[in-house]
């Protein structure tokens, strides 16, 4: 039995008056790949800031790790679906996924030589040694995605927490940053918000479906009919071959 | 020619130099922030509610410089606190302490005897007036707002750069805007004495902006654009000695002729 590193316990959340999450309760264990899916302003990114501590649940507890949220920075990484800096900021990639290794203890204006090299290798993997010294404004969506990527691993996290990881990106870059997370998925637990299930159901071990309230399925049991409860409409099953 | 005598025989313009020196170090560090942060109006409106520390000051017969210091903190703290607690009127809250410190100022200075000759300078700034105290106020200030910069590098860039992101990392995001709010208010007592409270904005923005527009990181950002403040603060001193102009107008004039000159030729090249 492995051990539960996120326990949602029946979790209710209002922005103002709208009710967006509902007695949510979700179990994800150890080194488990689950995808989070559901419509627009279903509840996903907000069920992930819970998760993260950003954001308090009205109602019901969530645990990380044994403890409750927020308790763990270190631990947790995060790759938000689009993070808001004016695209002339003066910040090169490599200090931004060097970022990744800031804390509440993280004083003066030199890293060490062991982060250095993590951010080095972070980047090795995502194949972006070779945008170091560019400015992260003038990168491409694609290319900022695996930035984001890049300064989530630099501080070895136990969870990632992925929001739409590629919604800025092409089929191509999407596989590869897919196949990748599959990799890190056997000794991470990995937690993927998307609203594309055909797409993320060949990769993940579990889907849990949020419109307000949640409902699990292993990956082999989703079908059409399922897809059109949550979704609230038909939907067009593509089949593809690979 | 007559400037370079002026500096070599008088002590007021060896002290008008130094001032530009040491201005110009908070202004390239702090400015930078300002710019990235996109905070200008803010700064502003600290800026101008100096006045009120001042004109109380100059009424009670204490320092103006300390006044300022003072009103400058405790305007940055109250500004900050209110836009974290009230953030949909940010920008009516700003313009409220913008033009209620200028009255405050305005109001005490009036009833001061002889007032205009100083209202005039702290409003338009008056380099050629900066004393050995003034100086070492300044030198004490630019340590103070340096050695922070340097202390809490990591965490204030974090936060500038993307506050969601600090936040998840631990870094307590409300106690660091407070802190960038204070080393402004520093900043810009450290300004006034050049340029006055009206103008202390375009040194605290202007040059920071042009560096921006040829540098790709803060540290770099930080030393060009105090660069640039040094070398227009000097010019601009340089230029208003002979024909008697009011020096801090010069400045910022050259200031902003730089900024317009580098957008257009940055817009130039990349046509």
């Amino acid at each position: 039995m492995k051990n539960v590193v996120v326990d949602i316990d029946n979790v209710s959340f209002h922005y103002g008056s709208v009710l967006v999450l509902q007695d949510v309760s979700l179990q994800i264990v150890e080194d488990e790949f689950i995808g989070i899916i559901g419509p627009n302003a279903s509840g996903k990114s907000t069920l992930l800031k819970l998760i993260l501590g950003l954001l308090q649940p009205d109602k019901g507890t969530i645990r990380c790790l044994q403890s409750p949220v927020g308790q763990h920075a270190s631990k947790i990484g995060y790759v938000p679906q689009h993070i808001t800096f004016s695209r002339d900021f003066p910040i090169t990639v490599i200090e931004a996924i060097l970022m990744g290794h800031v804390s509440r203890n993280a004083y003066c204006f030199s890293y060490s030589k062991a982060e250095m090299e993590a951010a080095y290798s972070a980047m090795q993997t995502l194949g972006i040694e070779e945008l170091a010294q560019r400015q992260v404004g003038a990168l491409s969506g694609g290319q900022l995605q695996r930035v984001l990527l890049a300064r989530a691993l630099v501080s070895k996290p136990e969870i990632l927490l992925l929001d739409e990881p590629t919604a800025n990106v092409d089929i191509k870059a999407e596989e590869d940053i897919f196949a990748l997370l599959k990799n890190y998925s056997e000794h991470m637990t990995i937690i993927v918000v998307s609203h594309d299930i055909a797409f993320i159901s060949g990769y993940v071990d579990r889907v849990a479906c949020l419109n307000r309230t949640l409902v699990c399925h292993n990956t082999e049991s989703i079908s059409g009919k399922m897809i059109e409860e949550l979704y609230e409409a038909p939907v067009r099953m593509i089949h593809h071959h690979h | 020619m007559d400037f370079l005598h002026a500096l070599t025989h008088f002590t007021f313009m060896q002290h008008a130099v130094l001032a530009c020196v040491l201005a110009s170090i908070g202004c390239g560090v702090i400015g930078t922030y300002v710019v990235v942060k996109r905070i200008s109006f803010l700064t502003g409106g600290i800026a101008h509610s100096v006045l009120a520390g001042m004109g109380i000051a100059y009424f009670f017969n204490a320092s103006p410089l300390i006044g300022a210091v003072v009103t400058a903190i405790i305007a940055a703290l109250l500004i900050g606190w209110m836009n974290q607690r009230f953030q949909e009127n940010a920008d009516v809250l700003i313009a409220a302490f913008w033009s209620c410190g200028m009255a405050i100022g305005i109001l005490f200075l009036s009833k001061t005897p002889g007032y205009n000759v100083d209202l005039m300078s702290y409003l338009f700034g008056n380099i050629l007036l900066i004393t050995r105290q003034d100086l070492l106020l300044m030198l004490i200030l630019d340590i103070v707002v340096v050695t922070v910069c340097y202390v809490f590098y990591k965490q204030l860039l974090t936060s500038v750069f993307d506050e969601e992101f600090a936040r998840l990392r631990g870094i307590n995001t409300q106690f660091t805007y407070m802190l960038l709010l204070c080393l402004i208010s520093m900043t810009i007592v450290l300004l006034i004495q050049l340029v006055g409270v009206i103008m202390v904005i375009a040194l605290l923005t202007l040059p920071a902006a042009i560096a921006n527009q040829y540098v790709y990181s803060l540290h770099k950002m930080f030393i060009l654009a105090a660069l640039l403040c040094l070398i227009i603060s000097i010019s601009g001193l340089a230029i208003s000695y002979k024909p008697d102009l009011p020096s801090g107008s010069v400045i910022v004039l050259l200031t902003c002729l730089t900024y317009f000159a580098s957008m257009i030729a940055r817009r130039r090249h990349l046509q």
